[in-house]
């Protein structure tokens, strides 16, 4: 089943010679994939037209088959900066998207901290944000995200300021996260390593188009330790080539 | 590092005392008392109870202008930070309106509401008015674009957005407002005072001064000194409560 499509999409910035030129994408239920590209290449501007968050200038965005035509409801959305709120505690951050939609229940709590515990921070609960570490907030951040039961997450480079262990882990629990409860997610990154190891399938931004497409390799046999093969560095290798060629575009 | 910047703060206020004892000697009580006297007065004017019916006139302009002032300011800076068509509207009497010293509006508003409390407490809250209207106004602008695309993609109401992130966001700039607006409601209730008025700390320096009193003059500026102090130290005490004891303490 298709969750996401883009069709023809297009994006002109006023005043801006930057476009998004007629870019096509689908992404299926459970998939996770990964726009990869260098600062000013157009990917966040993607995301924000695929999540509804702009209106493209042509072309239509569909998800599971309806025409986008505002922020898109009930999916999640992780940025890169945690955008918590200081003054509610990490339940009530948590909490937010729910409050803000009706009454919370005992049962919505149980599913926060069920999550807090599947991310292995649920002894911060009750915690104000501006005490927890980069990789903590980045976890409270993935959990607000699901707290909504969503099928669709989008991610904006949500780990690009956390040292490269905290990383790994969050990206571990990101595919649990994915393989688990079968949530289709479109990441952005810069980081070839990251979108070789989240992603099903790979595109390449380059000055709003998508210059490069690659599917990922079987890692069905290699799926717990795949950062240490040789296939996974061939495969970060091949990536890397396509991204420095977008220097010469 | 902070106790001895106490220790150095309380070393400059002795010596401040003792330049104010060493010049009173040298001049006539009319100009500089000794600060013995003073202290003499104030204190008799404490125990036989004189000076209180002046605090809690002054004190009952400030917080009923203050409170009058904030309501309006934070109401007002929340519409034109939200409107971007009322604040292009107001801006130009806003810039007027604060190129026009309030005070000097102090004789007109004696004119319209009398020699009573009201024009106290008029003036009080339209000095008050303006910093936290224009400290609100740009903490309702100052919000991190994330988090209102985060709001966007929850669909919150314009009102959810104002009271969930908006509000409680721009708390910091807003008692920054708060903080120059005390200051002002005192200078606002002394100077309406000094106009006219039977009772009150301001009428008590001008009845001083009539009675060419100094020493009453400087008891009199000490009990607005500590006023002031005590004002700042509610905001001190009302941002603590509000910001850091719901953030938590910061991680190092």
């Amino acid at each position: 089943m298709v969750e996401l499509e883009l069709r023809n999409v297009s994006y002109q910035y006023e005043k801006d010679t930057f476009s998004v030129q007629e870019l096509n994408w689908k992404l299926h239920r459970g998939e996770i994939h990964c726009w990869l590209g260098r600062s000013g290449s157009g990917k966040t501007t993607l995301l924000q037209l695929a999540a509804g968050l702009k209106q493209p200038t042509g072309g239509k965005v569909l998800h599971q088959d309806v025409p986008v035509e505002e922020p898109l409801s009930d999916i999640g959305f992780v940025f890169q900066d945690a955008t918590l709120l200081q003054w509610k505690k990490v339940i009530d951050n948590i909490l937010l998207p729910i409050q803000l939609k009706r009454k919370i229940t005992e049962e919505d709590i149980a599913y926060a901290k069920a999550l807090l515990e599947m991310l292995q921070i649920q002894h911060l609960f009750d915690r104000y944000p501006s005490t927890l570490s980069g990789g903590q907030k980045s976890r409270v951040a993935i959990a607000r995200a699901l707290v909504t039961r969503p099928t669709l997450l989008f991610c904006d480079e949500p780990f690009a300021a956390l040292d490269l262990l905290t990383k790994e882990e969050l990206q571990n629990e990101l595919l649990y996260l994915n393989q688990s409860k079968n949530i289709a997610m479109l990441f952005v990154t810069h980081d070839v390593s990251e979108a070789a190891f989240l992603a099903d399938q790979i595109g390449v931004m380059e000055k709003g188009a998508f210059i490069y497409r690659q599917q990922a390799p079987d890692w069905s046999n290699v799926n717990s330790h795949r950062r240490d093969t040789p296939l996974f560095r061939d495969y970060c290798m091949g990536i890397r080539q396509s991204l420095e060629e977008t220097a010469h575009a | 590092m902070r106790k001895k910047a106490a220790i150095t703060s309380i070393m400059v206020g002795l010596l401040l005392f003792v330049v104010w004892k060493y010049s009173a000697r040298r001049v006539s009580d009319l100009i500089l008392p000794q600060p013995a006297d003073v202290f003499t007065v104030l204190m008799e004017g404490f125990i036989d109870g004189y000076f209180y019916p002046h605090i809690m006139t002054t004190l009952t302009e400030i917080f009923i202008g203050l409170l009058i002032g904030t309501v309006l300011g934070i109401g007002a800076g929340i519409i034109i930070g939200e409107s971007a068509f009322l604040r292009n509207v107001f801006s130009p009497y806003i810039v007027i309106s604060q190129a026009i010293p309030k005070i000097a509006l102090a004789p007109l508003f004696m004119l319209w509401f009398g020699y009573g409390m009201t024009s106290k407490v008029v003036i009080t809250a339209l000095v008050c008015f303006f910093p936290l209207l224009e400290a609100t106004a740009s903490a309702m602008r100052q919000v991190n674009n994330e988090q209102l695309a985060l709001f966007k993609l929850m669909h919150a109401s314009r009102l959810q957005t104002l009271w969930h992130l908006k509000i409680p966001g721009g708390l910091p700039s807003i008692l920054q407002g708060l903080r120059v607006a005390v200051i002002l409601a005192l200078v606002g209730a002394i100077v309406g005072e000094f106009i006219g008025a039977n009772q009150g700390l301001g009428a008590l320096i001008t009845a001083s001064q009539s009675m060419m009193d100094t020493t009453l003059m400087f008891a009199v500026l000490i009990i607005l000194a500590l006023i002031g102090f005590l004002l700042y130290g509610l905001v001190n005490l009302l941002e603590w409560k509000l910001l850091h004891l719901k953030k938590g303490e910061e991680k190092h």
